[in-house]
């Protein structure tokens, strides 16, 4: 009997729960929310083997894999886990990922995987880093560059992001470095409509995910598009409510290196609403951890240590109509 | 100087105002390029 949790249903959560659904319905998916009229809005939304449960009662139901969104993930990873479940995290905060990268060890000894950083980016970001490095054979440099935000915490998580630095990999100088958030100002093209955008350090978690993937890269870089207004008001509080869920988003990686004698570099995008795309990347990747389909089956990772076989999983995700796509001509 | 000074004032409010409104009205889009993106899809996929 195979029974799958979702916990947070916001604009992430109630996507990750219907893919979860779509993608193999379990016997039992279990609905945890903080409002118990959005969980029940979502469970007849999917119907079926769906049925709201506090989280009391999903950590003593034993699930095989628990899909954490909205607040709370590291705490509640690590109950999870002990409760004998493969997690993954949804989180895009690189507070959280760090701590949820920390709980390797507890991983470790209850024998299970905790997927980290499983949305739209990080997450399908690191997953197209990984299917681009596969086209050579030693990798230099990774650039990551993103656009848009999904839901209001997304929204707020974006905001605060451009007023704080984040990790960047040099690895032919001091190693880790934290460049000022708002500095680096780099055009960069992004999949149509969304085309060229001037995208800027933030406290981003890429670096971190991407790095132990290949930790021989010499430079790792992430950044993020913004305006104007987004990076003077970034320490700020936000100066209007975030909308319920926001527009288009998009990713770009850029991943340098050698294929023999030759230096190559290969970009990849994906263009969708980060909600839906980040729900279809958390849900794939539980039942990716539940089938034993990622690269290890216990410890703490991101996708791109975790998906080797990034092929398969760009194939299902474009099932579920999350496409990623490569530039023509000049464009790119 | 009373004049010179008004001058000055209205100077001040005119760059305050255009400040503002940069802040707030989009940029036009830059030009368009040769060039796309197409899906990943096929060989691709392999």
């Amino acid at each position: 009997m195979s029974r799958f949790a979702v916990v947070g249903l916001g604009a992430v959560g109630a996507r990750a729960a219907r893919q979860v659904h779509a993608l193999g319905p379990p016997d039992e998916l279990l609905l945890t929310s903080a409002s118990a009229a959005r969980a029940e809005e979502v469970r007849g939304a999917i119907g079926g083997p769906a049925r709201v449960a506090p989280w009391d009662e999903v950590l003593s139901s034993a699930p095989d894999a628990v899909v954490l969104c909205g607040a709370g993930q590291p705490g509640r990873a690590a109950a999870a886990l002990e409760a004998g479940a493969h997690v993954v995290a949804s989180t895009d905060s690189l507070s959280d990922i760090e701590e949820l990268l920390g709980l390797a060890a507890a991983a470790e000894g209850a024998g299970r995987m905790l997927v980290v950083g499983a949305g739209f980016s990080p997450g399908l970001s690191c997953v197209l880093v990984r299917h681009a490095a596969g086209r050579l054979d030693s990798v230099e440099e990774i650039r990551v560059a993103s656009s848009g935000t999904g839901g209001p915490a997304c929204a707020r998580q974006h905001h605060a992001s451009l007023g704080r630095p984040g990790p960047e990999w040099d690895g032919s100088a001091a190693g880790w470095v934290r460049p000022p958030a708002g500095s680096g100002r780099e055009l960069c093209w992004f999949p149509d409509p969304t085309g060229a955008q001037d995208c800027y350090r933030a406290e981003l978690a890429e670096p971190l995910l991407v790095h132990a993937a290949f930790p021989s890269a010499t430079r790792i870089s992430a950044r993020r598009a913004a305006s104007r207004r987004d990076r003077l008001t970034a320490r700020l509080p936000m100066l209007r409510r975030p909308h319920q869920e926001g527009l288009i988003g998009s990713v770009r990686v850029e991943v340098s290196g050698r294929s023999g004698p030759l230096a190559e570099s290969h970009v990849l995008g994906a263009i969708d609403r980060p909600a839906v795309a980040a729900g279809a990347v958390a849900a794939l990747a539980a039942h990716w951890a539940v089938e034993g389909r990622l690269a290890r089956s216990t410890g703490s990772a991101g996708l791109a240590s975790l998906v080797t076989d990034t092929a398969g999983f760009l194939r299902q995700l474009a099932e579920r109509g999350v496409k990623a796509a490569a530039p023509v001509g000049a464009g790119g | 100087m009373r004049a010179l000074r008004r001058a000055v004032v209205a100077l001040g409010v005119a760059g305050a105002i255009a400040s503002a409104l940069r802040l707030v009205v989009r940029q036009a889009p830059p030009p368009p390029t040769a060039g796309g993106w197409r899906e990943l899809s096929g060989p691709d996929l392999r």
